[in-house]
Formats: structure tokens, sequence, C-alpha cells
């Protein structure tokens, strides 16, 4: 029975360590709240938005062609980085990161996930276009 | 992967400042290289004709091969390249695939060796936009040394876990219909397949609410939604129909599971809830709860049941040594868990669940050699009224996935 109890204080020990670990390491890490990813997130928002509703640049001096292409890649990096973000969010919990497969591939390996771990349509475009590119 | 994003990055770089920009550096360098020779050892006028000649020769051959390069491997001027250009995720067709994991498990418990080979197949078929029929089957075998004989010995077991057709209705919902693994906590669903659970054994409580053969057959609508810019929310509502064909049975009941998860914090909570609608009617809860912290790499998960057959818990904390200062090359694949779980028997006596309360604990060392390779270690020792026992088990699991038709887009 001393066993039995030492095993169980002990296992609890190392998850309770495990949690309070996590959560300083994650108090510690958490960067402030800065204009960056505020104007990324607002960025982001903005990307599901029609395109006549996206923000305009503030570059006046761009011409339109060159302001249009910066804001093309400028979003696609966006979407990519939003993309990645919400693959380790959601694919994480479960798994460790899988390479890249072939793009159809990929697309019904998502549609697998999508019923499988209840992500959300929204997600699943964002993972597709991150693991796809 | 984010290195590679990085090298990308510097190479659409590269390409955007352009050939042109990397030609006129080097001739800048190469004619003030020129121009200083000249100015400290005078040429004879004779040769001066031929060094003019040599470099126009020299920077016309270099700048023709920059040129026809950057036709042939660039795209044209004022164009994004291929990495920046937008993918039309509409155009890729979805194509039927072919998933399987192996594994090859040596377990000794309480003495005696068994060796488990197990092979899984996983059929992905698309239809259309909205249809998806999968299916998963085992072939798994428990081969133990017989008294007289040598050598292991077992039969293999054929099992069809699920096959289902699933119609995604609206981005919100998805009907399913056919045999589907029971939505009762996380593991049955997502945490069973053997490339991804962290330990090879199943927790002590998983046959509670999943039914008799992990599966139930009947209809489902589940989905998942964003409920705020803060946390999504996931649901799934099923029924089944009472069976008996082995090994494909199940029970007639009714139930449902929903959770939230916080995507910022990585941490998912829920419920599930079941009425059984046959033998004593009785009502399953249950509750789980996963977190992975964003800056480490920890998983923790848990899980309890509670029913008229028995109730229990398992605790399960999985840590990635990414973060140790040294021998990272060998230590950044190497994962260590622990899981304590506790099982007590209920009023109702069931052959799904251990006869017997029983307490267990577990450790284990995982080393992933690649995508997909893991080999795997663990102790645990099992508290029983009948007698404590230790479990010894190492593993080899594989992963791989085969595209069943043209995988790049056309």
């Amino acid at each position: 029975m001393t066993n039995r109890k030492a095993v169980f204080a002990g296992t609890l020990a190392l998850i309770a360590s495990s949690v309070v670990t996590a959560i300083a390491q994650d108090q510690k890490n958490t960067p402030p709240a800065s204009n960056p990813v505020s104007s990324q997130g607002q960025q982001v928002a903005a990307l599901g938005a029609p395109a006549n509703h996206r923000p305009a640049s503030t570059d006046k001096s761009a011409s339109p062609r060159e302001d249009s292409a910066a804001s093309g890649i400028h979003d696609n990096r966006a979407l990519r980085l939003e993309g990645e973000k919400r693959f380790q969010a959601n694919c994480g919990r479960c798994h460790m990161a899988p390479p890249k497969f072939p793009p159809r591939a990929m697309a019904t390996i998502l549609r697998h996930m999508r019923v499988r771990a209840l992500i959300t349509d929204e997600d699943r475009r964002l993972i597709l276009r991150y693991m796809t590119e | 992967m984010r290195y590679l994003t990085k090298n990308s990055v510097a190479l659409a770089q590269a390409h955007h400042g352009g050939p042109i920009a990397y030609l006129c550096s080097k001739h800048e360098t190469t004619v003030s290289a020129l121009s200083n020779r000249r100015r400290q050892t005078p040429i004879p006028t004779r040769h001066r004709g031929w060094l003019f000649f040599a470099t126009a020769l020299l920077l016309q051959a270099l700048s023709t091969g920059q040129v026809f390069a950057q036709s042939a491997d660039s795209p044209p001027p004022n164009s994004q390249s291929s990495y920046d250009q937008p993918q039309d995720l509409e155009a890729i067709k979805p194509v039927p695939v072919l998933q399987t994991s192996a594994a090859f498990q040596t377990v000794f418990d309480g003495g005696e060796t068994h060796i488990h080979p197990l092979l899984t197949p996983v059929v992905l078929v698309p239809f259309g936009e909205r249809w998806l029929f999968e299916a998963r089957g085992t072939f798994e075998s428990d081969l133990v040394q017989q008294p007289g004989a040598s050598g292991f010995h077992g039969v293999v077991q054929k099992e069809e876990e699920y096959a289902q057709l699933d119609f995604i209705a609206t981005p919100y919902m998805t009907v399913t219909v056919g045999r589907f693994l029971t939505p009762f906590g996380i593991f049955n669903e997502r945490l069973y397949p053997v490339w991804i659970r962290n330990l090879a054994s199943d927790p002590l409580t998983l046959p509670i609410g999943i039914g008799p053969s992990n599966a139930s057959t009947g209809a489902m609508i589940r989905g998942g939604f964003k409920a705020n810019g803060h946390f999504n929310v996931n649901y799934a509502v099923y029924y089944s129909t009472l069976s008996t064909a082995s090994p494909m049975d199940s029970n007639r009941l009714a139930g449902g599971r929903a959770g939230i998860f916080i995507p910022k914090a990585r941490l998912e909570i829920g419920g599930s809830y079941q009425h059984l609608l046959q033998d004593d009617h009785s009502n399953l809860f249950g509750f789980h709860m996963a977190w992975q912290p964003p800056k480490l790499p920890l998983d923790l998960r848990a899980e309890t049941a509670r029913s008229s057959v028995g109730s229990g818990y398992w605790a399960e904390t999985a840590y990635r040594l990414t973060q140790v200062p040294f021998a990272q090359n060998q230590l950044r694949h190497t994962q260590v868990v622990a899981r304590m779980q506790q099982f007590f028997t209920g009023p109702v006596p069931a052959n799904s669940v251990l006869p017997v309360s029983t307490n267990m604990f577990e450790f284990g060392v995982n080393y992933y050699f690649m995508d997909g390779l893991r080999a795997m270690s663990s102790y645990g020792r099992q508290f029983a009224p009948q007698g404590n026992g230790n479990v010894w088990t190492l593993a080899l699991t594989y992963r791989f996935v085969t595209p069943l038709g043209r995988g790049e887009v056309q």
C-alpha cells in the first residue's frame, strides 16, 4: 500500500510540476500586446472580407499596380502565417506535425480531419492553403 | 518548416531583387577592379583593344546566360513568384487516399510475453465537393508462447472499425451515416490510432461509453464553428441501433458530445453524455480536457467517465525534449510520457470493463526517428485487489500516406 501511495504521489507530482512549468513558461514567454500583432490580426480579419471591403494601402507613392502586387504578396504571406498558426493549434492537439503531402491528397486528408477533429471550415481553408504552398 | 519558409522568403526576395541587380553588382566590381589595375600598371596600347573585346565578350556571355536563366526559371517581371502566387483552393480536387499505420509491440505483462503486430489501413474516398467515404480496418494478433509448443502462436483478428459516409451539409454541420466511432470522450475518436497515442496501452476507462466494438451503427450530426474571436465550439449528436453481427456489433443508444476550444491558449474542454436505450437504460457522463501550451512542447490530456458498469479517469502528460540545452540532436526527437489512471467497478457487471477496481501508473519514453516512424517504450505498475503487476512495453510504429491518384494539381 505504501508503494502504491508513493507511486501515486510521484505521478501526481510529475503531472503537477508539468502544469506549473507550462503555466510559468507560458507567462514568461508571452509577449506584451503590440501593434504588429493587432495589425496582423486586423489584416487577417480583413482578408476574410470581400476585396472591395479591404482596407486601402497607406502608401500613396506606390502605383496602383505595384500597390496591388505588394498587397497581394503581403496578404498571401499573412494568410500563410495564419494557416501555420491554425495548423499548430488544431492538428497539434492530437499528433505531431506531418509532412506536406501532394495538394490533392492534402485536400482529402483535411476533409477527413474536418469531420474527425471537428475543425471549423475557416481553419480548414487556412490550413489547406498553408499545407499546399 | 519554419526554416524552409525563411529560405523560401530569401529566395523569393532574391528573385525580386533580381538577377539583373546581382549582375550589375558583379559588373561594377569587375569594372572597378579593371580600372584600378589600369591605373597601377599601364597597359600597352595594342593590348587595350583585345582586353576591351574580351571584357565585352565575358559580359555578353554572362548577361546572356543570366537572361536565359531568368526566362527559364523565374516568372516575368512585374509578376509574383510562384511562392507568392495565391493558390485557388477550389481548384484542388481531392483524390482517394490510403493511409496505413503499422506497429509491432512487445508486451511483458506479469512475466508473460505478448507479441502484438498490428496493421491498420484507412481509406478515404472523396466524392464531389461535399461527400467523403472513410473506412478503417484492423488486422492484429496477440501472439503468446503456448505450453508444449515452440515459438509464439495466435490468430489474426480482423475488424472493420468504421465505415461511414459523410455529407458536409453546411460549413457548420456534417451528416454521417454508417458505422462510426462513438464520440464519447476524445480518446476513441482522436487518440486511438497507434501512431498518435503516446502510450501503447489503452486507458482503463476506454470501454466506457464507446459500445461493444468501439463503434456505433446509425447516424450522427457533427460540426464545429467559431463562436467568437476567442473560442470555437464543436459538437456531435448521434443515434445508434442494436447490431449483434460480430465483430460489427453495436448497442442501441443515443448521445452527444460538446466541446469548447480556445485556439490562443490551445485549450479544449468538453463533456459527453449518452443514454443507453437497452438493458438498464442508464445514463453515462464524461468530461475531457486537452491543453498544449503554445510556448512549450507539452501535451496535457485528461478524461473522466462515469457509468453504471464503472467509472474512472486518466490524466496524461507528454513532454518533447526540444528545449533541453544539451544533446539536442538526440533529445529533440525524444518524448517522455507519464499517465495515471484509476478505474472503479460499478453496480452492474460487464464483460467490457475490468472486473475489479484498478489503479495504474505508466511512464514512457518515445523516440521519433522521422515523421511517421517512432520507437516507444513504457513501464507501468498496476495495482489491483488480486495482485499488483508490472507491464513493460516496447513498440515500433510506422505511418505512411499513399494518394490513390495524381496528387499534384493539374
